[in-house]
């Protein structure tokens, strides 16, 4: 069930229906049954996952809550990883890495024989598993105290509205919550709609709608204009944020009706004037996570250890045992002398080096956890470089524009420039089934062959395309001055019209398929 | 008590805007000079109807007349189905009265459209029939339309009809050369087909003798493709045969009568210089009438 969809349409209303008027215990039950009937309307099969993670993770919970000796609780932490991140292998990376070890053992001259298993990727699963993952992490470092109530912790797990596709609110934000006395709230209900409706804009009208410019420039590249190719990459880039931002902001505002409060999950992500600002407005729920869990884990800024080499080494080695490409080989092994060599010229630089590994590993792991696919991973690969490259750089480049004498809005402005266009150049790879299909548009774009209006088909939707990103545009920089949320709270007149307006924009620019959100397939 | 207020309100501002919305664009609708909008405006009365896919494209209008003397009125659109095209037959037949002739491209059968048809709900306002292929087509597209009139013009139909605003779409072909690059890659072309729809046949049989029942000279037609990819369709001739088989009409077939590469587009349409090499064939068999000739009844 998709919340684009006639039937959560009539599931929403049955569910406030009865959600108001219940009370307790009774609530939280409700919100149970809702949230499984949800996800059993995708695939009833894998409830019985989420039921075993969630049962699991409890159990563990507890343990840990009430065991003192340190090797017990760090043992009973290793069975929640592995049993999270052993779903995630089976489910989603089973497959992935069964192709890419036949490949590596083709290449020395074996035949494998095994096939791989005919899996369905449950929805949402690394939303939940990591959801999940963060409660026995910190429960293991006494950072919260045991969920002991199992009705709750599993609504905890499951709530429907941020299931299949986040934001990933962790069990210190929202479990606390279901203590809340909550009553129907017109406020709530207010900035709730707002945000859903906006949201429903984003999915409905702009994502879905240019989705049919980019699903065409992306299946066959090479049949397409530069500017087709480019026009193609553009409109990805703000469909891939209308949808997942869209979700994010049709999920928040449901909690928000029901009482929940979820953490902002996109705050303006192109205005980002550099790419460490850009993952404090992109998925900022999953960038949190894996700055909190991983990055710092593996050392974060203050250095580093065995793990942050051994990703790195182990990211280098599968491409080159996948593709054996002498450039590739000769890349990597530059890599780790220039960095051994670094490291040699004493604590400071190894304290460095050590942080960029971190950021690589983070961005790499980041894009694995995107989907099974080496697209993926390269364009976690992209954007780890991005943040290493702007570390090096970012300060001559922010001294040459100031010796240049650009204006502060220019370099803001060409900051801003700088990092969408080379946001846009990595997901090309995330939006391309595979590395072919990314350089044939790519190089269809830099070819600059046709690179006119007049060669470009699908004019009207194209056309359509750019009314609603300028209209997505409009809001987004006005709400800076403005603030819309709060406008919406005081001034009745201007909710009824905007409100108006937008179920007016989206009925007359939307596409109504009960397309899929992009994200649930991560 | 207030906040029944605003939601009353809301709602009311929704349904006024929507209504008043939809009217203004009802209007654009009428005033386009898009064929449809000509249709039912009562701009399209003509000696001769043409009717097909973007195929049927191919019967370029402006030199049709020329070459004629006759008027012409085409109601096809890229990837239409013959349903819908039976619709709109219907309707000018209502609107205007018999034309003298009727060409059809049959390979206007080889597909259903249920997206194209609900893309038509922007002419719903004007043809209870159109109205009802679409509700009957996609019924949430059908009673959308009802719930909201904007949704009515919500896509593609509607944006052609605000280009064609002001401006005839009577020579709407393609108006290029078919690129090198498409002639090269024909060898990895898998050997195309062309899949006879059995609904689509049955509605082109009832438009024949609807037609013909109303004294029209109807001519079938396969209009001509490139003539390297036409030699690549496997199933053309029995397709051909099928189509005469149900509609008991001889299938006039210039799939392959058209050799020069300059006179496509692309593969399967010709541009506006291979039109007029089309409409000289069609016109030396006696599909059409030369100028000042009289249009025959035959089978």
């Amino acid at each position: 069930m998709v919340f684009n969809s006639l039937e959560f349409l009539a599931f929403i209303v049955v569910f406030f229906l009865l959600y108001f008027n219940l009370k307790g215990r009774f609530r939280l039950w409700l919100c149970l049954i809702a949230s499984y009937f949800f996800y059993g309307m995708w695939d009833w099969r894998f409830l019985g996952l989420i039921a075993v993670s969630t049962v699991i993770d409890y159990q563990l919970g507890l343990k840990l809550e009430n065991e003192n000796n340190d090797v017990k609780r760090k043992n009973y932490l290793i069975i929640s990883m592995m049993m999270n991140l052993g779903f995630l292998a089976v489910f989603k990376y089973f497959n992935f890495f069964a192709d890419s070890f036949a490949v590596m053992v083709e290449g020395l001259g074996m035949v494998p024989s095994w096939n791989t298993l005919k899996i369905i990727l449950p929805v949402g699963i690394s939303f939940y598993t990591f959801q999940s993952m963060s409660y026995s992490i910190d429960v293991y470092k006494r950072a919260i105290p045991v969920e002991r109530d199992f009705i709750k912790f599993a609504t905890f797990i499951a709530f429907f509205p941020q299931l299949v596709a986040g934001p990933i609110v962790r069990a210190s934000e929202f479990l606390p919550q279901f203590d809340r006395e909550i009553k129907w709230n017109w406020d709530r209900f207010i900035s709730g709609t707002g945000q859903i409706l906006w949201g429903f804009f984003k999915k409905v009208a702009v994502a879905d709608s240019l989705s049919l410019v980019v699903d065409n420039a992306f299946f066959d590249p090479m049949v397409h204009s530069s500017m087709q190719l480019a026009i193609g990459v553009v409109f990805y880039s703000f469909q891939i944020y209308c949808d997942f931002s869209g979700y994010s902001d049709i999920a928040i505002g449901l909690a928000r009706i029901m009482g929940y409060d979820f953490p902002d999950n996109f705050r303006t992500p192109y205005f980002s004037k550099d790419f460490s600002e850009f993952w404090t407005r992109w998925h900022i729920t999953l960038s949190s996570w894996l700055r909190d869990y991983l990055y710092i884990s593996l050392g974060g800024n203050r250095g580093g250890g065995f793990g942050s080499v051994f990703f790195i080494l182990v990211f280098m080695a599968i491409p080159i045992a996948l593709t054996k490409s002498l450039i590739i080989i000769g890349i990597c092994a530059a890599l780790i002398i220039g960095t051994w060599i670094y490291m040699k010229q004493g604590e400071k630089e190894t304290k460095t080096a050590y942080n960029y590994m971190n950021l690589m590993n983070t961005m790499l792991l980041g894009g694995l956890w995107h989907g099974a696919s080496w697209v993926f991973v390269f364009w976690g690969f992209l954007h780890g470089s991005y943040l290493v490259v702007q570390r090096l750089i970012g300060p001559y480049f922010g001294a040459f524009m100031r010796f240049l004498r650009i204006p502060k809005f220019g370099q803001t402005g060409i900051n801003i420039a700088i990092v969408y266009f080379f946001t846009c150049l990595a997901w090309v790879f995330f939006r391309a089934p595979d590395f072919t299909i990314a350089m044939e548009v790519i190089n269809g774009i830099a070819s600059f062959e046709n690179f006119n209006w007049a060669n470009v088909t699908n004019k009207f939707g194209i056309a359509s395309g750019f009314i609603l990103i300028g209209m997505l545009l409009f809001v987004e920089i006005t709400d800076l001055k403005v603030n819309y949320a709060g406008l919406l709270q005081r001034s009745p007149a201007f909710r009824v019209v905007s409100f108006a307006t937008i179920l007016w924009i989206i009925a007359f620019f939307g596409t109504f398929g009960a397309n899929a959100f992009i994200y649930f397939q991560f | 008590m207030k906040h029944i207020f605003w939601i009353i309100g809301l709602i009311a501002l929704f349904f006024i805007g929507d209504r008043v919305g939809g009217y203004v664009l009802e209007q654009i609708v009428l005033k386009s000079k898009f064929r449809y909008s000509r249709l039912y405006k009562g701009e399209a009365k003509a000696d001769i109807l043409l009717v097909g896919n973007s195929r049927g494209l191919s019967f370029y209008q402006p030199y049709m007349e020329e070459m004629t003397g006759k008027s012409t009125f085409n109601v096809s659109y890229s990837a239409m189905p013959m349903t819908l095209a039976e619709v709109f037959v219907n309707d000018y037949f209502e609107k205007y009265g018999k034309p003298e002739q009727m060409l059809i491209d049959v390979t206007i059968c080889d597909r259903d459209n249920p997206q194209l048809i609900a893309g038509f709900n922007a002419y719903s306002a004007f043809s209870p029939r159109v109205d009802s292929i679409v509700t009957a087509t996609e019924k949430t597209v059908g009673y959308g339309g009802k719930f909201s009139h904007l949704f009515r013009y919500n896509g593609e139909i509607f944006q052609r009809s605000v280009f064609y605003l002001n401006k005839l779409d009577n020579n709407w072909l393609l108006d290029r050369e078919i690129a090198q690059r498409l002639k090269d890659d024909l060898i990895n072309v898998d050997t195309p087909s062309v899949k006879l729809v059995p609904r689509m046949v049955e509605s082109l049989q009832r438009t024949v003798q609807y037609a013909e029942s109303q004294g029209v000279d109807v001519k079938l037609v396969v209009s001509p493709y490139y003539k390297p990819f036409a030699e690549k369709l496997t199933n053309l001739d029995e397709m051909i045969a099928q189509v005469e088989k149900a509609t008991n009409k001889k299938v006039y077939d210039y799939s392959r009568s058209m050799e020069r590469s300059d006179d496509f587009g692309d593969y399967q349409h010709i541009n506006i210089k291979g039109s007029r090499t089309y409409i000289s064939l069609m016109q030396k068999d006696g599909i059409i009438p030369d100028k000042n000739q009289k249009i025959g009844y035959s089978h």
